[in-house]
Order: structure tokens, then sequence, then C-alpha cells
């Protein structure tokens, strides 16, 4: 546990100096401009980013001070999950990526069925009937939930002209 | 017109046909999202933003509230059955809760649970009533510093409060308030860190945000470890016994009070009440070798104290405009995205709305207390679904959450990443609250600091000369101080001691 909170902290000053590397000079291949301390009426819009990252800088070296006058044995706790619950937490964040970019090519009904079949799959149910009955109901459930009755704008995708006339 | 004369109107509004529908639906959702673990209610409100987009904004924000005061009591249930909080004030129910299920009064716990909520509830939003126009009023004559100091104090509690390390919980806060830097500057317009990408000039959003930090990764958190152990009580009795009754009346009353007090203090957050509660319960009573092994005493006053805060809570966020935890900064979003700005000003723009939803508080608890008595059976049984459709079910509602707000995929990006970081923090007990208040007072602490030194032509001095300015800043320092001696290293104190 004490390797995380180092690695923790070295992430978080890297995103503190970044912050305000970015503040002070900007980054021309990142279209980023040097943002101005002061302008004529007073602070200026970088005057919060740059304290706010000279703060984050100097409270990340004392964390990291703190944290290397630890005993070592003081936190035994492993961060890294067994390999089971790795392969788990794997498959939902990839799954999410997929929903996300298959989202506006398919449309929220084919891409939520997709990512609820495949995710219940990982997460080790095996009974088809039941992924498919369940994946058909969240997907198609959800989406004439918020798109017809709560009217919230979702995205079609290509294949409505099949599943419409099919009631889904 | 007289504050009664208004709440009177708002009872006439909140018990309208479509009102009360509303808080129903509500109470039923957030009751459900509370039994579910994994969900939080910071998330579950969150997800569930979007079934009020269509919905008028009083009928949106009563839903809204209802599903935070629901999720508040629905995570008594797993805490009692499970031994899970279904969310983070009801963790120390698992205590005495589970202790009396495994008995086989697990039906008593809830019910005293219910019926503790209720009337710390309603006492609660009775004093919410005489409290929210003084303050309102008092807050009308807040300039940009008073307001930069009154955000100063709550950042503090929350950072002082946040967890095991004092210099963790501000650098959170720092990320966060760093995080609402991202976008376009509040005062002159300028774009910072947004690289050219359109996404980002609005800033990075707080509603994905939230949804990853608490909703995907608590699913994470929870796919580590999905084992789940539902205890077979009684849940056929309910209602305690006359022993039962006297014990829990004191209980009650105090945890009404502590959580109503604590619930003023922006910052404080749903945990210490009950905690405090339940330290103060086994101080007074009779039978201290009774508690962890299933008082009901232990039930009863931290569940108290739970909603009475839950309702007191709303007092800083309608008359002051400021979140005291993750979920009124949700609810705050959800006002916002409503058309309704919350603050002093909230009284007298739009005193209908503001009153109808007080009103709406008094019915919620009186819903809550309907479904859950005898729905109590019904709820135990959602414990027993599987919980990867639990977990496929909440992912399904994060995308479309994420996705409905601005019709952007790039908000479900930003859900993906701070829900693996969320997931990371949690695991190592890097407080995540403080990040998220300080995402969503950021803005506001920018604009009164910069508008405070606009005003005095760059000179700090203006936070010294302004007594209330003045007090809240001493305040803050003298938080940070308490928090940094109290979380100080053993053998630091105890090497000045020597």
């Amino acid at each position: 546990m004490k390797m995380g909170w180092g690695i923790a902290t070295s992430c978080l000053i890297c995103v503190f100096g970044l912050a305000l590397w970015l503040a002070v000079w900007g980054a021309a291949p990142l279209n980023s401009r040097p943002l101005p301390m002061r302008d004529a009426l007073g602070p200026g819009p970088g005057f919060f980013p740059v304290w706010l990252s000279i703060i984050g800088l100097s409270l990340g070296a004392l964390l990291g001070l703190q944290i290397s006058r630890q005993p070592a044995e003081a936190d035994t706790r492993s961060l890294i999950p067994e390999r089971a619950a790795c392969a788990r937490i794997a498959a939902i964040l990839a799954l999410l990526a997929v929903a996300a970019l298959a989202l506006d090519p398919l449309g929220f009904r084919v891409a939520s069925f997709v990512f609820s079949l495949l995710a219940l799959i990982a997460l080790g149910i095996r009974s088809p009937v039941r992924i498919l009955t369940f994946a058909l109901a969240a997907s198609i459930g959800i989406f004439h939930m918020f798109y017809y009755w709560l009217k919230v704008p979702l995205p079609i995708g290509p294949f409505d002209y099949i599943l419409k006339p099919l009631g889904l | 017109m007289d504050t009664l004369q208004l709440l009177l109107n708002g009872f006439a509004a909140a018990l309208s046909p479509g009102n009360l529908t509303f808080a129903l639906i509500g109470c039923i959702l957030g009751t459900l999202i509370g039994v579910l673990p994994g969900v939080g209610p910071a998330a579950g409100t969150a997800i569930l933003i979007p079934i009020t987009y269509k919905l008028d904004a009083t009928g949106g924000i009563i839903m809204l509230c209802a599903i935070y005061y629901g999720a508040m009591y629905g995570g008594t249930i797993t805490s009692v059955l499970l031994n899970v909080p279904g969310e983070a004030a009801s963790v120390v129910t698992c205590i005495d809760g589970y202790a009396m299920a495994k008995r086989g009064r697990g039906g008593t716990a809830l019910g005293i649970a219910a019926i503790g909520s209720f009337i710390g509830g309603t006492i609660a939003t009775i004093a919410l009533v005489a409290v929210a126009t003084p303050l309102s009023t008092l807050a009308l004559r807040f300039g940009p510093p008073e307001f930069f100091g009154l955000m100063l104090v709550g950042l503090c509690l929350v950072t002082g409060l946040a967890g095991r390390s004092l210099v963790a919980g501000i650098l959170m806060t720092v990320v966060g308030l760093l995080l609402a830097m991202i976008g376009i500057d509040p005062v002159r317009g300028a774009p910072r860190y947004t690289f050219g990408v359109p996404d980002l000039y609005d800033g990075i959003g707080f509603i994905p945000v939230v949804m990853g930090l608490f909703g995907v990764g608590e699913i994470l958190a929870t796919a580590e470890n999905p084992v789940r152990d539902v205890v077979r009580t009684n849940l056929s009795r309910l209602l305690p016994n006359l022993e039962e009754w006297k014990r829990s009346f004191g209980a009650i009353m105090r945890g009404t009070g502590i959580g109503f007090f604590l619930g003023l203090i922006p910052g404080v957050g749903a945990i210490i009440p009950t905690f405090i509660s339940y330290i103060v319960e086994k101080r007074v009573s009779k039978h201290p070798e009774e508690f962890g092994k299933g008082a009901i005493e232990g039930v009863a006053g931290p569940e108290t104290a739970n909603n009475a805060y839950a309702n007191a809570s709303m007092v800083p966020l309608l008359t002051l405009g400021i979140p005291s935890s993750p979920t009124i900064a949700v609810l705050m979003g959800a006002f916002i995205m409503n058309g309704v700005t919350p603050g002093p000003f909230l009284f007298t723009e739009k005193p209908e709305l503001v009153w109808t939803v007080i009103a709406s508080f008094f019915v919620g608890n009186v819903l809550l207390l309907i479904l859950n008595l005898p729905l109590v059976g019904l709820w135990a049984k959602i414990l027993e679904v599987p919980y990867q459709y639990v977990c496929v079910g909440t992912l399904l509602f994060c995308v479309l959450g994420a996705y409905s707000i601005n019709q952007s995929v790039f908000d479900i990006w930003v859900m993906i990443g701070f829900g693996f970081i969320g997931y990371l923090l949690r695991k190592l007990d890097f407080p995540l609250a403080p990040a998220v208040l300080g995402m969503i007072l950021g803005p506001q602490l920018e604009k009164s600091l910069r508008t405070s030194l606009e005003m005095s032509a760059g000179d700090f001095t203006i936070f010294l000369t302004r007594p209330i300015a003045l007090s809240l800043i001493v305040i803050s320092l003298v938080i940070l101080t308490v928090s940094a001696l109290q979380l100080a290293p053993k053998e630091i104190r105890e090497g000045s001691a020597d």
C-alpha cells in the first residue's frame, strides 16, 4: 500500500507540475497559451491555476516526504487484486469503452444490448436464456423509457428501420 | 407573505397529484438505490437526473430530493441484512443492526430505523422552515469576501474530516479545484486548459465525474469481491415492544438534534453525525455492554441522525447555495440544470418553488414511512438479485446518464476515466468527497476571490477588514489546525509531549 501511495502522489505531482507549466508558459503543440496572472482589472485567468498548482506541488512533496518516512511494514495490503478480480475489472472497463465507441455508430439499443450480453458473460453468468432475456429487456426497456416516455434524445443508430417495426 | 402562509401554499402544491407522484417515484427509486450495494446516493442521484429532464423544475427537484432522502434510508436495509452499508452514512448501523438481524430481530431493527428516520426527518424539516428565511435574509448581506470565507469553511471541513491524512485531503481538494479550472474562465471568459478541444470549452462535466468516481468506481470495487451473504432474519415483526420503545425514544430525540445541527454546517458529511450519535448513545446508555451485540439504541440514534442530517443539509444549499456533501452537490447541479440557482435569492425570486420543495420533504418523509414499513420484505428480496445483474444495470444507467446530459460520447469517456481513478483512489483510501466539492465550489470560490480582489484593487486586506469574512477565514484556519493536530502522526505527538 505504501508503494501505491507513492505512485499516486508522484502522479499528482506530475499533474500539478504540468498544470503549472501550461499556465505559466503554455504549450504551442497542445494549442495552449500562457495564462496572465494579472490584467487591468485585477487577478487574471492564470491567478488561480498558478497558485493552485504551486499549493498542489508543495502538498504533493510533503505527502511524498510523509510516505517515505512511513515504516515499510505499516500496511501490507496489496494494491493489485487477485487474477480473477483483475479480469472482471478489466472486462468492465473494456466493455464500457466498447459501449462508448459503439453508441453513436450503432445506436443505444444495439450498443447497450451488446454491452449487457458481453458484460454478463464476463461477470460469470452462464445461462444463455437469462443473458439474452436480461440484455434484451435492459437495452430495449431503458431505450423505450427514456427515448419515448421521457423524450431524452438517444442515438437510434442505423438499425431503426428493422427494430421499430418489431416494436423494439 | 409570512413563512407559514408560504409553507401552506407549498403544501397545496406538493400535495397535487403530479408532485405527489414525483415524490413517490423518487422515494421508491431512492430506496432502491440505497438498497443496491455499489450505487451510493451521489452516483444514484446523478444517474437518475435524466429521468427529470422532461418534468417541470418543481417536479424534477421534488423527485431528485426524494431520491436523495430515500437513498439515505435504503442504505439501512443492506446494513442490517448484509452487513454492507448501502451508502457511507449507514456504516455505523452495520454494528448493531446486523447483530440484531443475526439474533432474529432484523425486522425490529428496520422498523425502528424507519420510524426514527421519519421522526428525525420531520423534526429537522420543521427546524429547516424556522431557520431558512432568517438565514437567507442574513446571506443577502454577504458580499464576495464573505462568500469566499464561507466556501473556505466548507472546503476546510470536508478536507479536515475526510480521512486518515490531512495532506491527502487538502491535496484532493486542490485536485477538484484544478479540475474546475478547465474550460472558460468565469470572470474574463478566457479559455484555460482546453487544448483547442471543443468538448473542454464547457469544462469537465461534474455529473460524469461523480458517476465515474462514485458509480463506476464503486462497481469496480464491488466486482473485486462480489460475494454477498444475506442474513435470513425475522421480518414479520417490525414494531418494537414497549421496552424497546422506551430505550429508543431518547436515542431518536438526541439523534435528531445531532443530525440537524451538524447538517447545518457545510462540509460535515453524513458519516460524522451517525458516528457521534452512536458514541453518545453508548455513553448515556444504561446497557453499554449491549452495544455491538444488537442494542436497539445503536440503530435508532444513528439512523435518526442520518435522516435529520439529510433534511438539515438542505439548509446551507437552499439559503447559501453551498453543498455540504457530494450528493447535495449533485442535487445542486440538478437544480441548476432545471434553471434554479440555489442561494439566498431563491427565497425572494422563486418562493413558490422553494416552499413547495420544502413542503415535499414532509410529504416524502410520510411516504418513506408508508413505503418502508410494509414493503421491507420486498426490499429484502431485492438484495437477493445476483450482483452481476445489478452491476450491468447500473453501468447501463451510468452510460445513459453521462451521455444524455450533453448528448456527448466525450462525457462517457470522462466517466470511464474517473471511474478507474475513483477505484484506485478508493483502494488507496484517498478521500473522494473533497475532490468533488472542490470541483463544484471551484468556479464560485475563484469568482468570489477575484471579485473581492477587484473590489480592493488587489489588496488582500479586504478579507481582514470585513468582520464576517475575517471570522470565517479564522474558523477555516482553526478547523485545519485542529484536524492537523488530530491526524498528526503519533510519534510527533508523543515527541512534543516529551
